[in-house]
């Protein structure tokens, strides 16, 4: 039975998602479940998580086949970048009207993608199925294969009606998306290492600072996944023999069918922070058994953190002490972000995720210290009421969380879509330090909640005159008789 | 791209929720819940704060498979009681998902049924509002919202009937906080502080003055005693004339209140027309302050004139804004080459030609509406515009063309200070103005560094010299 605790004002039915670690009690957070109805989850739907994880893939024609709302909400807003093509930066919609509801979709949805594959002529077309195709029964496998045979490309549906299950099953339904393209090309292999990136979403070009790292260590990457990816590099994912999986939420679905299907086994890295880096290099590294290998990753590893090292120091006796509020979609990045913020001299104080599973809060609840609050699907009000009680300096979230925590005048950093600067790799860790230090260090803060001093008010005058009696009382300072004036005498004075 | 049919590639508009939502937010005490899935909720609340960087709470009645089946009542009767528990909202709008319409959820009903259930009496007021998003766009969701409120309003305090010699403001398309502001400062000017009431106004709930205190719902917005008393009021003013006012016309056919629609002030002319008519209404001179302000507003308009004129432009968003910007475009002497509202509504292009025939008949201008980007993209490589009038996601096409992107309307995410962009007034249209002449000026500048070779006398002194300068 989980803690029922009183960190934080919420609804009943919400408290069993809420704990406080404790020394010698292991409770058991609930967890991955629907949202409570009127709760107010920062969470979106099952078409979310399937846009997300599947979005970033460049060349591809992302179609989305319902009314016009799920296209617009969800157009460029993935921050991920490409090295060739932006197809996947354009919003493609069927955009459903009455009539459409009414009749069915599935005509308006072949002949849409008749006329994306003349005008575009895409290597795959993405459609996503939304809401309203759950209900009024458009069979978008149909379709989608009958289009397939007819226009020669890959048309693959993406199962992600919104009100079927939660986000993760978004990221299932992304997988399987994939899991069509796998297979279906023969890669040219260079190296006689080879691994594929998945679960990294090159959001601000995070890749491009961790793939020169394996490369330098001769490995050959595949294809990362989603990120910068193309049709034709995800076609040839089989042909690695290891892959490493970051964003565990919603890939690993995919790298243990991939081992299943194709023995490649997989293995759970992050590329953020110092001790991570190196854990995900040498993971590499000790898997390929080369030492050849291993020696280059620890040169590596030596070199660049020797390299950071002076101005996280200096950053780090800037933060030292200060306490931090993590709230992530998932739960591999909240675990990363622990250690992160120890290494910059941070403490968490509260950790939270939308779409966290039972083993996941474990290993969170292990790797924090006594105190620290735990929460899975938090809602505004929790997340502001655990920000005054538990006393952050920062919060690190999307973009939901800002403002609210600007409000608290609380500093924030987006670790979500909205970042423009890199914190994969070194220099990503470099650059999420500098940006922890603007947050945390601008003197804006220190004018949140402040008022205009030594102005007159009613109330103040009061006061003025009793802190007057007791400062007569102690010493008498010539200060005093400007003080005294009255202001309403000022207000007198003849206006011309 | 070449001739589509069938598919809509970078929308102009946004679904109908969304827009009820902008209008319950300029509501005192309001809250929506959306009666849809989770992710409905959660992308309109990311899709404001990213406008309005401010916190966006909106509930949603998280309808799952089993709802989808068998009715989403359960949900949305246990979203209600949450919302109610947690956030104690006075009003709460309920507005309806393409899912809930489509599954056939009659809110009404569901809602008439929670009333009874839980004994909710008069404190509290739940108004449903049927938005489906497979219908019209976000500009029919807010004029549907606001037509709701003033109804259920009307009809709830239905004893007080004391003629209270107010005007009535109602808008029929979102304008910023701080054109809201502009607008009551107006208003207050003209037709006195306690005299009008204008809804929605979204001037504190949507840009909150940061105290260090956070509302669990944000302070502000058109009091529920001003909607209840609208009734009583003495004439009505809508403000946009494409579209139709639905709440102006329920007023003037129930409660025989006489009504005008407006366009909204934007620009030296049409701000014109709104400040003459509040001087009608309320038989006051307009005050010595707007006519200093107008004053201003021509000077900078002759300050402007040798930059703008005849600068072509591509001006697009919601209608109502897009046919003010036309508007001052004219004015000043540009070129509207290319003028395009997001979503259709009944007068809009007869607007937008009449405007075009009084300031510059000989102005060849293309009109469109409900069009997506891509359509739009098009039409700008076509026109070959100079600059670009209009919200963020026009800016790949900006990009593309190599041109200037005045950024104005809804939504603006990718800079700051959406939510205090002044358009509306004489003040606005100087902001405006200025921008759009300061952007010129900027083109021209970098145009001109190109031909520059540095002058003689600005070559830096060589380094030694400065050493000699300190010895």
């Amino acid at each position: 039975m989980p803690e029922i605790t009183s960190v934080v004002d919420t609804l009943d039915e919400r408290k069993p998602y809420i704990e406080l670690k404790q020394a010698n009690k292991s409770g058991e957070l609930a967890c991955d479940s629907t949202s409570v109805a009127g709760s107010m989850s920062q969470r979106a739907c099952v078409y979310s998580g399937a846009r997300v994880a599947l979005n970033p893939v460049t060349d591809a024609v992302h179609l989305v086949h319902g009314p016009i709302g799920c296209a617009s909400y969800t157009w460029d807003i993935r921050g991920s970048l490409s090295s060739d093509k932006e197809t996947f930066r354009t919003s493609f919609s069927t955009d459903m009207k009455e009539l459409d509801v009414i009749f069915g979709g599935e005509k308006k949805l072949s002949k849409s993608i008749d006329e994306l594959v003349e005008l575009y002529n895409p290597p795959v077309i993405f459609v996503y199925s939304t809401c309203i195709v759950g209900i009024i029964g458009d069979d978008l496998e149909a379709v989608c294969k009958e289009a397939t045979e007819r226009v020669g490309i890959p048309v693959i549906p993406v199962k992600s009606e919104g009100f079927k299950g939660t986000k993760s099953d978004g990221y299932k339904a992304a997988c399987h998306a994939l899991m069509q393209l796998i297979g279906t090309k023969e890669p040219e292999i260079t190296s006689e290492y080879r691994i594929n990136i998945l679960g990294d979403y090159n959001v601000a070009g995070d890749i491009w600072l961790v793939k020169p790292l394996f490369e330098k260590m001769g490995i050959q990457v595949i294809t990362s996944m989603t990120g910068d990816a193309t049709a034709d590099s995800i076609s040839k994912a089989h042909g690695a023999q290891l892959n490493l999986v970051q964003c565990s939420g919603s890939m690993t679905y995919l790298a243990k069918w991939m081992m299943k299907e194709y023995g490649i086994p997989f293995r759970r890295v992050s590329y953020f922070g110092i001790e991570d880096i190196a854990i995900a290099l040498r993971t590499t590294a000790e898997f390929f058994g080369s030492e050849e290998m291993m020696n280059i990753a620890e040169e590596i590893i030596e070199q660049e953190t020797n390299r950071i090292m002076p101005e996280i120091k200096k950053i780090r006796s800037r933060l030292e002490g200060k306490t931090a509020a993590i709230y992530m979609g998932g739960a591999a990045k909240a675990l990363t972000l622990i250690k992160g913020f120890r290494e910059l001299g941070m403490e968490v104080v509260i950790i939270g995720t939308q779409t966290g599973k039972r083993d996941d809060y474990k290993e969170i609840s292990y790797q924090v210290k006594d105190g620290t609050v735990i929460v899975d699907d938090a809602n505004p009000l929790e997340l502001a009421g655990l920000l005054i009680n538990q006393k952050a300096d920062l919060m690190v979230a999307g973009v939901k969380e800002r403002f609210l925590a600007y409000k608290l005048g609380i500093s924030f950093c987006d670790f979500n879509h909205d970042r423009t600067v890199e914190f994969e790799g070194y220099d990503g860790f470099l650059n999420f330090a500098r940006e922890l230090d603007t947050s945390v260090n601008t003197p804006v803060w220190k004018y949140v909640g402040s008022k205009i001093e030594g102005a007159y008010s009613e109330g103040s005058r009061a006061d003025c005159e009793a802190e007057e009696k007791t400062k007569a009382s102690n010493k008498i300072t010539g200060e005093r008789n400007m003080q005294k004036i009255d202001p309403i005498t000022l207000h007198q004075e003849p206006v011309a | 791209m070449s001739e589509r049919n069938y598919t809509t590639v970078n929308p102009c508009i946004m679904c109908q929720p969304i827009g009820s939502v902008m209008a319950f937010k300029g509501i005192e005490d309001s809250m929506v819940l959306l009666h849809g899935s989770q992710g409905c909720s959660t992308y309109m609340r990311l899709h404001l704060a990213h406008h309005f960087r401010e916190p966006v709470d909106i509930g949603s009645s998280s309808l799952s498979e089993k709802g989808a089946v068998y009715g989403g009542s359960e949900n949305l009767k246990k979203g209600l009681k949450n919302l109610i528990l947690r956030y104690d909202p006075k009003v709460i709008g309920v507005s309806t998902t393409c899912l809930a319409e489509t599954i056939g959820d009659d809110i009404s009903r569901i809602i008439s049924e929670f009333i009874e259930e839980e004994g909710i009496g008069d404190e509290r007021i739940i108004i449903p509002v049927p938005t489906p998003s497979y219908e019209e766009s976000h500009n029919s969701g807010y004029i549907k919202a606001v037509e709701a409120i003033v109804k259920t309003f009307t009809l709830n305090d239905s004893k007080k009937e004391i003629f209270n010699n107010k005007l009535n403001v109602v808008l029929s398309e979102n304008i910023s906080p701080e054109d809201t502001r502009e607008l009551k400062h107006v208003f207050d000017s003209i037709v006195g502080q306690n005299s009008y009431i204008l809804l929605p106004d979204i001037s504190e709930t949507f840009d909150a003055p940061m105290t260090g205190d956070l509302h669990k719902i944000p302070l502000g917005g058109t009091t529920h005693s001003d909607i209840a008393d609208m009734k009583n009021s003495a004439a009505t003013i809508g403000l946009g004339i494409t579209n139709d006012n639905k709440a102006v016309n329920y007023l003037e056919q129930t409660f025989d209140i006489p009504s005008q629609n407006l366009p909204l002030p934007i620009g030296l002319e049409y701000t014109d027309r709104v400040l003459a008519a509040l001087s009608n209404i309320s038989g006051v001179e307009i005050p010595d302050e707007f006519q200093k302000e107008r004053g201003r507003l021509i000077d900078a308009m002759v300050d402007s004139h040798k930059y703008v004129y005849g600068t072509k432009v591509a001006i697009y968003g919601d209608p109502n804004n897009v046919l003010g910007m036309l508007s001052l475009a004219l004015e000043n002497g540009m070129h509207p080459i290319l003028v395009v509202a997001s979503s259709k509504s009944p007068r809009f292009a007869e607007q937008a030609m009449e405007r075009v025939k009084q300031v510059k008949p000989d102005c060849d201008v293309t009109i469109l509406e409900d069009v997506d980007f891509d359509t739009f993209n098009d039409a700008v490589k076509k026109a070959k515009p100079q600059m670009l009038i209009g919200n963020s996601n026009g800016k790949y096409i900006a990009k593309e063309m190599n041109i200037p992107l005045i950024r104005f309307g809804f939504p603006i995410h990718d800079r700051v200070g959406a939510q205090r962009l002044l358009t509306l007034g004489y003040k606005g249209a100087m902001r405006m103005l200025d921008r759009i002449t300061n952007t010129i000026l900027e083109v021209e500048d970098t145009e001109l560094a190109a031909k520059w070779s540095e002058p003689e006398s600005y070559v830096p002194l060589s380094e030694s010299s400065f050493h000699s300068a300190e010895a």
